[in-house]
Formats: structure tokens, sequence, C-alpha cells
């Protein structure tokens, strides 16, 4: 019975001996298969623990919500239809909502009634000079942040790796509310515009 | 609920930018809207680009410590997907007026019973009570939600026409000494105080448009000017 679900990720491949890809193996996954979990670990472990590392920084916290993030890409897995986006995305919104689930806790934790503070005020600055030396994998990537505004790239830039709410990115930009909204948004539909995102 | 500005809240949304309050009201509407969901899924897909770039190496022994714990880890039965509203807080039950109404009232009236067993001396108060509870119910968009909260079950009725909820709630646990129970509209933007539960009903007059549901969290004596969380529950309104 595993035999035959195992075969049917490869079966529609083209190339023979291709390894299929990750909508395939989340598909398989669904149905229990471990085998075809361990691949599909190999093939988005990297991003995923690069992505939890950049947003929560400590690093043994990473490999923690790195851990409960592969745990319920599992558990869930049953719950994954490819006909709402590709199987990387599924594991990188997953990825992602865990990592700031974490950073949120622990900040609320410590200061929820503290608006974002003074000394704070300073790292959207760190934060750009870090995408900028950043090592890119994909020169496509940079290449399109470049031709992002600079007020578009910064906040984009302190909300998804920085983890923070689009509050919180008006505070440090000492920006509107509402302009932060609009540059999160005309920013990634520039970003996919440049890189040529369909769905 | 179709405003600009909701619609401005895709990109936020789709890099976990927006704040719990306000995430619930979002996918609300998300549901509703297919050009907002295209959106969403398309952004979605660049900020994965985004997360790609980010790839580093982790720790080998994860590897192994996640596929024991995979080995021992029972998957979800098949249902609908978690990303597009899975996640979301819904009620226990929802009820329209219009396909089942006398569940409604049998609900309701329970509900109100256990307030006009709280509130015997104060008579015109129930009295009132009563009459916005009988004129929220004949309004033809009357929606009743309930939700379970601390141990005890908060109801909704809410009306778009009357533009009026009425909350009420029966066998919550004390809030503890000096703190409040406090309900807000939720919807787009911050959310608003929709007044401290005084006793077991709370009427929200002037619900607002704009309003897609009813928060209730714990508060200091007198209310706070914004929710302190958890939000204990959010409850859907018309």
């Amino acid at each position: 019975m595993r035999e035959k679900l195992r075969r049917v990720p490869t079966g529609g491949q083209a190339t023979e001996g291709a390894e299929p890809d990750a909508d395939q193996l989340l598909q398989a996954v669904a149905r229990g298969d471990e085998a075809a979990f361990e691949r599909l670990y190999d093939q988005v472990i990297g991003p995923v623990f690069g992505l939890i590392r950049r947003v929560v920084r400590d690093p043994a916290q990473s490999e923690e919500v790195a851990q409960e993030v592969m745990v319920e890409l599992w558990r869930t897995a049953t719950r994954y239809s490819p006909e709402r986006g590709s199987a990387m995305t599924w594991v990188m919104t997953l990825a992602h909502r865990r990592a700031v689930d974490r950073v949120r806790s622990a900040q609320s934790a410590a200061d929820r009634e503290t608006r974002v503070s003074i000394s704070e005020a300073s790292r959207p600055f760190d934060e750009v000079a870090e995408l900028v030396t950043m090592k890119l994998e994909h020169e496509q990537v940079r290449r399109c942040l470049g031709t992002l505004t600079d007020l578009q790239r910064e906040s984009i830039t302190l909300a998804y790796y920085g983890g923070r709410t689009y509050r919180e990115v008006g505070e440090l930009l000492d920006t509107p509310l509402g302009t932060i909204k609009t540059r999160l948004r005309d920013g990634l539909i520039r970003l996919r515009d440049c890189l040529g995102v369909t769905r | 609920m179709t405003t600009p500005d909701v619609h401005a809240l895709t990109g936020a949304y789709v890099l976990d930018a927006v704040p719990e309050l306000e995430r619930a009201a979002f996918e609300r509407h998300l549901s509703q809207c297919d050009a907002c969901t295209q959106e969403v899924s398309e952004l979605r897909e660049t900020a994965t680009r985004l997360g790609r770039v980010a790839a580093a190496e982790p720790p080998p022994w994860l590897r192994g410590q996640v596929l024991t714990r995979i080995s021992q880890t029972r998957q979800l039965p098949p249902e609908q997907s978690l990303l597009s509203g899975g996640q979301r807080r819904t009620p226990g039950w929802a009820l329209r007026l219009t396909t089942a109404a006398a569940a409604v009232l049998l609900v309701a009236s329970v509900a109100l019973g256990v307030a006009l067993v709280n509130t015997q001396n104060n008579l015109d108060d129930t009295q009132q009570s009563a009459a916005a509870l009988a004129s929220l119910l004949q309004a033809g968009d009357a929606e009743v939600q309930s939700a379970e909260v601390n141990g005890g079950t908060a109801t909704v009725i809410s009306s778009d026409v009357e533009n009026k909820a009425l909350l009420l709630s029966s066998g919550l646990a004390d809030p503890g000494a000096g703190k409040v129970y406090q309900a807000w509209k939720l919807g787009d933007g911050d959310p608003k105080s929709a007044g401290v539960m005084e006793g077991n009903r709370l009427t929200i007059d002037n619900l607002g448009e704009a309003t897609t549901e009813i928060g209730i969290t714990i508060e200091p004596a007198g209310g706070s000017t914004s929710p302190t969380l958890p939000v204990l529950a959010q409850i859907q309104v018309v």
C-alpha cells in the first residue's frame, strides 16, 4: 500500500528519475507517506530555518520553532490543496507565522504596554544595511528589491524579516499608518510584477 | 466592508504584520472578496521569494528529531484549507433568524431569562432590555451568534438595519477584583469600546457598518480605551 502511494508523486514526472517537486511530495505526505516527508524536509528546511532564524534571531529558539513548524507541516498536510498556492508558499507561510508568533509572545510578555522604545528607533537602518549586504541567493530578488522606493523596501523588510506589525513599522519609520499599509501593498505588488509571480 | 482601506491590508496581511485583533476581521472580509483572495495568494507567493533568499543551514540533528516526532504524531483528518480560514476562530454555532426563528428565540429568551433573574430589582431596565431585544429580533437581518467565554456563553444579536447589537452573557466567571468585562467593536482600524458589561447584558448602539465582530476582554474597572490582550472571544455580527 505504501509503495503504491509513494510512486504517485513521481508518476507524472516527464524526466526520468527527477526529484518530485514540493507540491507532489506534500500531497504524498498528506497520505501519511513518511518517506515523502523526508524528501520534502530536505527540500524546504534550508529556507524554513533561514527565515525563522532571521525573524527570531536567537539560535536555540529558532531551532525550536523550526522543529514545531516541520511537525505541524506533517500534521496539517491533509489540509493542503494545490489550487490555493504552491507547497513552498504553504510551508513558508507557516514558518513565518510561527516565527512571528514567537517574537510577539516574547515581546508582549515584556512590553505589552510599552510602545516601541527609543533605542529601537535606530533599528530600521541596521535592518536595511543588513538587507543590502545580505548574501542574496537569487540575483533576481535583489534586483527587484532595488526597484522599490526606500520606504517600500524598509517597510517590507521591517515587517517581513523583522516580524513587526504595520503599526510598529509606522512608528519606527515615523510614517502615518495609512501610508505604511499602502507601501507594504504596492511594494509587494511591484515585487510581484518584477519577479513575474503568477498563480 | 468593501472600502479601499480594507483592501490595502492585503500587503500587511501576507507579511503577518496585521495585529491579531484586526486579522480575524480581515480574514472574514477575505472570505467574501474574491479579488482580495486572488491578490493575497499572489502576494503570498511573492513574500515566499523573500523568505527563500534567507535560507540557512540548520543543525544536522534537527532532521532526526523531527522525523522521530512525526512518527509519533497523528495527522489531521482532511478538511477545508487551514491557510484560508481553518485558523479563524469560529463561534460554536450560528443561526439565521429567517431559517431558524424558533431556535433563535429560545436561545435569546434563555439568555434574557438569566439577565432577568439578575436584575429583578431593576425592572424598568429589564423591560427596556426586553424591548430592545424584541425590536432587534424583528429586524429582517437579525443574526444571532454565540461563543464560549471564560466558562460561560456570550451571545450577540445584531442587526445592520437597526445599527444595533445586544450582548448577553450567562455563566461567565468573575473577572476578578477590580476587573470588568469590556466589549469592543472590531473591524478595520483600531478597536473601539462598545462599553463595559454591567450585569449580564450590554446594548451596543451605533454598531457601525465597519464593525465585523464584537470582541470581549477583561479590563480594569471602568474600562480601557484600548483592549488588553488576550481577546477572550470574537463574535461575528451581521
